[in-house]
């Protein structure tokens, strides 16, 4: 009586094969499996029979979608998405692969395609049904998204009742109502704590947004008018492609679409092998990366005393490069997710480092599943890169994403140079940071949050021929830009008192990394005014190579209480322009003496309060230096210090530069000079070497005494406990005894949830998508 | 043969790097070009030269000719040259204290502007450009303003002298001032303006002083800068050049006053305040040539497609008008005019064709031929097929006749590569990979032309397509197949086009103003009105500065029209609109409602209805105001209809021609001896020394009496 029929709520044959989506999608894994081609395609019959006809398709659906995500993100008034590109449409097959991608963050290939797989696993056809008009929402970092605030559009593609695909469009949102504003917010240490978690909900039918999620969701977060445009910015890209996908079809018929959509995944499965194999030097890479999690510090205010711990996140990488053009990437010895919010999602790994390859081995529109397929993970479950708990938090998985897979350019990097292909190496990368974030009531009198993207312009890593550029990209964003600051003080109740190149913050190298910058800022007209701190700050999260030096690490400056006001007024001297020389500053001595400033390598913090006055520092990293900085021209010493992107102690002390300066302040390098003190260096440095093995002599002692810091001790003791393979191998290197241990007990921390943990998979009616080997 | 008027009206200049080129009308519609060598020493001697060359063919001379003009525009690449050169003046800046660098830093998306988008993903191939002006050349000062204009640090005035003195000693031979926020509250930057000329009065130095709220003042630091600061570097020594051509016209009779191509479509004088708006006319001379060609048909919608060598450029004329950009990029620089908005893909005529190693996969261009044609010419040193190389293998291309038959083009030569490098890895034949080409860069042109149409929300069908560009009607069969437009149109000057266009251009200003006037959705009239008051002012202020211009060069108020119009957005966006004004004053709620109801149907045409979004409130960013007086311009001809059948020596032959996996013998054609009303059906190539135009089997064309093809599909 008071029930639908099926047809009446719309359930059915979807694809009209009498196949269930699933049944699709397992058929389409067990045939890639069987052939080791996409969907057993070992032929792609259109390509060879029409390669014109291919290309024209090609063609079409790639302009469209990257035409569709021009448009549609002027519709934004989020600067995030608008000035910084930071969104992106994704066309997918009927099993949730991906066909094409427009530019943009296209670390979401993969991660809208997880959730695609998470509603056919999960027999969404059957309830709530998937009909012709439907969207779904989805931003759950559990089944694969990289953090809460990028929040995915899914809209089905039908033709004539026929599902034949997905178009799914994502934009980074600038709050979404977690614990502490800013959509990468801290003092979470779980989801909980997360913001508004939405997984794959049927948000809209008849292309209208129900009014139940739209009363909610624009509740659930702290800038309702940010989120709607940027909703608005979603829909409006995916129907833009979803009406491309219908033209092309109208053009060329449905066969040759469907023929398309699977094709283009195998082309791009040998695309990505070929330029593996024209590219690179088979072997094994091995490089690993670390990064501070400073949680015990005062400015970290948490709900959880057992989150109250210092630690270092580890990251272990080993490419294996096969003769054939696959790779193997495994992270085994990685340590374990924590109670913080820099867990990354095993999807937000593997989708996410197409982002970066695209920038370095596949610089090409044709990007898409294919090279998924063409690469072996290996992401040991329990890790931080594929936690098996349920209660992880995910908010600035970045944090230690960034360094994870800059482990691996600088293996790519390794494997260009031997190859010759000098122009491609890339020394590592910055850690795109510090993220400025806060939030209160603004200058308008309205509640706000703020998330300044100037980190998408850090400093590059150095070439093997060149410097670094200066505050140029972010590992994520190829296109980065630091905006006009007359647009981000739109944003923002911070007024600018400075913005310049950070001194020395490229690592030193024969070719130096690419600095980074930094931005003064005074609070100005907010009324109630919250900020903190995100980045590194204790530890480089990456290095250089081939004797290049690490960029320098983070730290922060803040300052209250700072008598601006007065000293505005009396024309008294004011602290504008960069921090030069953080170990003699010089911002103290133009604000009250009685200022409270902070000032140390605790760049991890929450909330905090800001007055009108108060000054914050923002400073973007530099990027890690090529090369023995001895054989630095002295030319480029001279410019650099000129430029002042070189202190002149470092110059002598890292670069053997013997230079003067002028009566105008004018440096010149005296380059006979600095070719006999350089001499002299090379001699020191001989005098204090010893030889390798002497050396892992002491350090083997040490490790036997367990004679270091809490924090290494800590990050080892986790990945010990995931892996006996990494252990056995750790041991073996150090030749230490069978029954040597190293465990979290011993270690006075905190270790809530070091024993016991409950995976998503183990709730009912559940059932998880695995896309790596565990 | 009708009696008919030969005073020569109008000249047309096309200064470009290698060549000069001047295009004169006479008032009967007939026109000449001429070509001369182009002269970076001296361009006026060039200009005369390439004048010299075009009168002969009516048997006259400068110095008769020149007294008759009514009007002539100049257009040039040298300004914009002398930016990607670096040779221009050694300026000084003044910013901000604290922001020293900001200039040199620049935005991070100037190291890869111009690109094309496999290089802008990536990132080893970026790079930045020198600074127009060098750190060691910029001294802060000591002031701050904030978002709303309330001024924070007020101006440390002993700052401004000690920095003008310190620039001066440095070598600074101009002075540009640009302060943050100062488009919002001009008053500190003007304050230090003032204090800087008192300083340089004091030092007995005559540089210029630039501040940017003279000149742009708009919002957006980097780009207000970067053309306040092309302002100083390059637009003085240009104007000198500018003087000099026209003091050579004078010399020999001139009576008119030298306009130049502007940006924002109308040309200005070389005595206008804003000459950096003159960094890049040629391009734009096709936009404004085809909106002069679009009132003589009646079409108010035209898409204007220009291709050349390496780059297919697309503007739309809606409702008559075209539309602007107003923080455009040029040489690599962000900048803050207003510039006739084009889109632009860089795939042309001569691109290279390549093969992907990795995918096998056609990859045209970016980097392409250009005068070296492809690997058909043996000269060129060229080993790499180029898109030309298919269009002589299959028939499009006289190589007997290529510019006139100034170069001999070698089929064989040019299979022989597109078979070892295209055909045989795809297993195609020559033809058929040649031709592939061909389609897919048609198809990827016609594409784009489809997208950036209904990107502004329109149909094909409501728009005449105009062709040109010396490579243009080779393709404009490719790329208009299928789109559905209203009309085709290749006019027979095809190639001269730009230059034509120059010389349609209005005598126009334009100024804009950044406001910020937010009006609820349900406002009061009161407030309603409020806003409208603060529009006016706007455009009474921008009303002054522009009739200013006008009476520089003997106009009276009177004689100047004044055009309005605004930008707006919904209150919170980034992204604003530029309209027309509806209304030519505004001060009621019933004005507003106007104003507001103009911007959602063009908002909602753009972006779809369900991205409007009213509730949020409504916020003008923007006034502009455009000023024109009336100039004489180009006639067309309007040639006797001569009936469908072309006359017998129009008539070239055949030539085999490959379309469709078939060979056809096509018609030949002289395109000069074409008379008015003639028809032809394809397959037909029309040539002419200059340019080609090809009617494949599917499609014919008739020329009008104003000598324009018009090709249609066979239905």
């Amino acid at each position: 009586m008071n029930m639908m029929s099926h047809k009446e709520i719309g359930v059915g044959n979807l694809l009209k094969s009498g196949l269930t989506l699933k049944q699709n999608r397992d058929a389409i894994i067990a045939r890639t499996k069987e052939t080791g081609y996409y969907d057993g395609l070992e032929k792609l019959e259109l390509r060879d029979s029409d390669p014109i006809g291919y290309e024209k398709l090609f063609s079409k659906l790639r302009g469209g979608l990257v035409h569709a995500r021009e448009t549609a993100k002027k519709i934004a008034a989020s600067p995030i998405v608008e000035q910084e590109g930071e969104l992106c449409f994704t066309l997918y097959n009927a099993a949730g692969d991906c066909i094409l991608t427009s530019t943009g963050i296209i670390i979401h290939v993969g991660t809208m395609g997880a959730a695609i797989k998470y509603m056919i696993e999960n027999n969404w056809e059957a309830n709530p049904t998937i009909n012709p008009g439907d969207m779904f929402t989805t931003n759950d970092c559990a089944i694969g998204n990289v953090h809460p605030c990028d929040i995915a559009t899914i809209v089905p593609i039908f033709w004539e009742g026929k599902l034949i695909g997905w178009v799914g469009g994502v934009t980074h949102v600038i709050d979404t109502g977690a614990v502490t504003p800013g959509s990468m917010s801290t003092g979470q240490t779980q989801r909980f704590g997360d913001g508004y978690m939405i997984t794959c909900r049927k948000t809209g039918v008849n292309d209208e947004p129900l009014r139940d999620w739209l009363h909610e969701s624009q509740r659930s977060v702290r800038t309702p008018k940010y989120w709607i445009l940027d909703e608005k910015t979603r829909i409006a890209g995916c129907h833009m492609i979803r009406e491309l996908v219908e033209e092309v079809i109208r053009a060329d018929g449905l066969s040759a679409y469907e023929k398309f959509s699977q094709e283009v995944i195998e082309e791009g499965r040998r695309g990505l092998m070929s330029r593996v194999k024209a590219m690179t030097l088979p072997g094994k890479y091995r490089k690993v990366s670390f990064v501070d999690v400073p949680f015990k510090h005062d400015d970290v205010q948490v709900s959880n005393a057992f989150a109250k711990l210092d630690s270092i996140m580890h990251s272990p990488c080993e490419m294996t490069i096969k003769p054939d053009g696959k790779w193997r990437l495994d992270f085994e010895g990685a340590s374990r997710w924590g109670w913080h919010t820099f867990n990354a999602h095993h999807v937000a790994f593997t989708s996410g480092i197409w982002v970066m390859m695209c920038q370095t081995l596949v610089p090409t529109q044709r990007i898409n599943d294919g090279a998924y397929y063409a690469t072996e993970f290996h992401l040991p479950k329990g890790t931080w890169c594929n936690p098996d708990d349920r209660r992880t938090g995910h908010a600035y998985a970045w944090h230690f994403l960034v360094s994870g897979w800059a482990a691996l350019w600088r293996g790519l990097g390794q494997s260009y140079f031997s190859r010759g292909y000098l122009e491609e190496v890339n020394a590592g990368n910055a850690n795109t940071s510090n993220w400025l974030q806060g939030g209160g009531i603004n200058q308008e009198g309205e509640i706000h949050a703020v998330n300044s993207f100037e980190a998408s312009a850090c400093g590059t890593g150095a070439c093997a021929i060149k410097d670094g550029l200066n505050h140029a990209a972010a590992i994520w964003n190829p296109e980065g830009d630091m905006g006009d600051i007359e647009i981000w003080e739109m944003a923002e109740p911070l007024l600018y008192l400075g913005r310049n190149v950070k001194t020395n913050s490229g690592g030193y190298g024969k070719y130096r990394g690419g600095c980074g910058f930094e931005t003064l800022r005074m609070v100005w007209n907010a009324q109630d005014w919250t900020m903190f701190f995100m980045g590194n700050g204790y530890m480089n999260s990456d290095w250089g190579m081939m004797g290049g030096y690490p960029s320098a690490t983070g730290y922060r400056f803040e300052a209250h209480k700072t008598g601006l006001e007065q000293r505005i007024t009396v024309g008294d001297s004011l602290p504008l322009g960069g921090d030069i020389d953080p170990s003699n500053p010089d911002y103290e001595r133009h604000i009250d003496a009685t200022a409270v400033v902070k000032r140390d390598k605790q760049c991890v913090t929450t909330e905090d309060c800001y007055d009108n006055h108060d000054l914050y520092l923002n400073y973007l990293r530099g990027g890690p230096g090529f090369g023995d900085p001895i054989d630095r021209e002295p030319e480029a010493i001279e410019s650099d210090l000129n430029q002042k992107f070189l202190l002149p102690e470092y110059a002598q002390k890292v670069y053997g530069a013997v230079f003067s300066q002028d009566a105008k302040g004018v440096f010149k390098v005296d380059a006979a000079a600095t070719q006999i003190r350089r001499a002299e260096m090379r001699k020191e440095r001989l005098a204090r070497a010893v030889p390798t093995r002497e050396w892992m002599k002491e350090e083997r002692e040490r490790i036997l005494n367990k004679h270091a810091a809490v924090q290494v001790q800590h990050m080892f003791a986790t990945s010990f406990a995931l892996s006996e393979k990494f252990t056995k191998e750790f041991k073996a290197f150090w030749s230490l005894p069978a029954d040597w241990q190293l465990l979290e007990d011993e270690l006075d921390v905190p270790t809530y949830g070091s024993k016991h943990r409950m995976d998503l998979s183990q709730m009912p009616d559940v059932t998880t998508v695995v896309q790596v080997e565990e | 043969m009708q009696v008919q008027d030969s005073t020569v009206q109008v000249m047309g200049i096309d200064a470009g790097g290698t060549m000069t080129d001047t295009f004169f009308v006479r008032a009967d519609g007939h026109f000449v070009v001429g070509k001369a060598q182009s002269n970076p020493g001296d361009e006026s001697l060039a200009i005369f030269n390439s004048s010299e060359d075009a009168l002969a063919h009516w048997n006259r001379t400068v110095d008769d000719v020149y007294p008759e003009l009514a009007t002539c525009v100049y257009s040039g690449t040298a300004m914009l040259n002398r930016i990607l050169m670096r040779k221009g003046l050694d300026v000084g800046l003044i910013c901000n204290r604290g922001f020293e660098q900001i200039h040199s830093m620049g935005r991070a998306l100037q190291s890869y502007l111009g690109y094309a988008l496999e290089d802008r993903i990536h990132l080893n191939t970026h790079r930045y450009d020198e600074p127009l002006v060098p750190v060691s050349r910029t001294r802060g000062v000591t002031e701050r303003t904030d978002v709303q204009g309330k001024v924070v640090i007020p101006l440390r005035e002993d700052e401004v002298r000690q920095a003008v003195r310190e620039l001066v000693e440095a070598g600074s031979q101009a002075i540009v001032i640009c302060l943050l926020q100062s488009h919002k509250n001009e008053i500190s930057e003007q304050r230090a303006r003032d204090l800087a000329k008192d300083e340089l009065q004091t030092l007995k130095v005559d540089i210029p002083v630039f501040a940017s709220v003279d000149y742009y003042p708009s919002r957006k630091e980097s780009h207000r800068m970067n053309t306040t600061i092309l302002e100083a570097y390059g637009a003085e020594p240009s104007r000198q050049t500018l003087k000099k051509v026209s003091d050579r016209f004078k010399k020999h009779g001139a009576k008119f006053d030298l306009r130049v191509m502007a940006t924002h479509g109308g040309t200005i004088s070389w005595k206008a305040k804003e000459l950096a708006r003159t960094i890049v006319s040629g391009p734009i001379g096709g936009v404004i040539g085809s909106k002069l060609l679009g009132e003589y048909l009646g079409d108010e919608n035209i898409a204007c497609s220009d291709i050349g060598g390496t780059s297919f450029d697309v503007a739309l004329i809606t409702k008559g008008n075209f539309a602007i950009k107003s923080d455009p990029d040029m040489a690599r620089l962000v900048l803050s005019l207003p510039l006739v908005a084009m889109d632009s893909v860089g795939a042309g005529a001569g691109s290279f064709v390549r093969l992907d190693p990795y995918s096998k996969s056609i990859k045209l261009g970016p980097d392409s031929a250009g005068y070296r044609v492809g690997t058909c010419w043996p000269d060129s040193g060229l080993d790499t097929v180029s898109v030309s190389d298919c269009h002589v293998v299959l028939g499009y291309l006289n190589p007997e006749n290529f510019l006139g038959g100034a170069i001999k083009l070698d089929v064989q030569r040019a299979r022989d590569h597109i078979k070892a490098q295209i055909a045989d890895p795809l297993g195609l034949s020559v033809e058929d990979a040649a031709a592939g080409v061909i389609e897919l860069l048609d198809l990827t042109l016609s594409e784009y032309l489809r997208a950036n149409i209904s990107a502004k929300g329109y149909n094909p069908a409501e728009f005449t397509c105009f062709s040109y560009g010396g490579a243009g009607p080779v393709h404009t069969y490719g790329y208009t197949e299928g789109v559905g437009f209203k009309d085709v149109v290749v006019p027979a000057w095809a190639a001269g086009f730009s230059a034509f266009g120059c010389a349609c251009a209005d005598f126009e200003y334009r100024y804009d103003k950044s406001v910020d006037l937010g009006v609820a959705q349900h406002a009061s009239a009161a407030e309603k009105a409020a806003a409208c008051a603060g529009l006016q002012d706007a455009w009474a202020e921008l009303a002054v500065k522009v009739v200013e211009e006008f009476v520089i060069n003997g106009y009276k108020a009177e004689d100047v029209m004044l055009i309005p119009g605004y930008k707006m957005q919904y209150m919170g966006q980034l992204n604003d609109l530029e309209i027309v004004s509806p209304v030519t004053s505004a001060a009621t709620a019933d004005d507003w409602n106007k104003i507001i109801e103009t911007f959602e149907a063009t908002y909602s045409r753009v972006y779809a209805n369900s991205a409007r979004s009213p509730e949020l409130g409504f916020s003008i960013t923007g006034a502009i105001l455009r000023g024109m007086v009336m100039t004489q311009k180009p006639v067309l001809p309007e040639d006797p209809d001569a009936g469908p059948t072309p006359p017998q020596e129009a008539y070239l032959g055949t030539r085999p021609f490959y379309r469709h996996k078939k060979w056809v013998e096509a018609s030949l054609w002289k395109m000069e001896s074409l008379k008015a009303g003639n028809y032809i059906m394809g397959p037909a190539i029309i040539e002419s020394d200059a340019t080609t135009f090809v009617v494949p089997d599917g499609f014919e064309t008739t020329i009008d009496k104003h000598r324009l093809f018009h090709l249609k599909e066979v239905k």
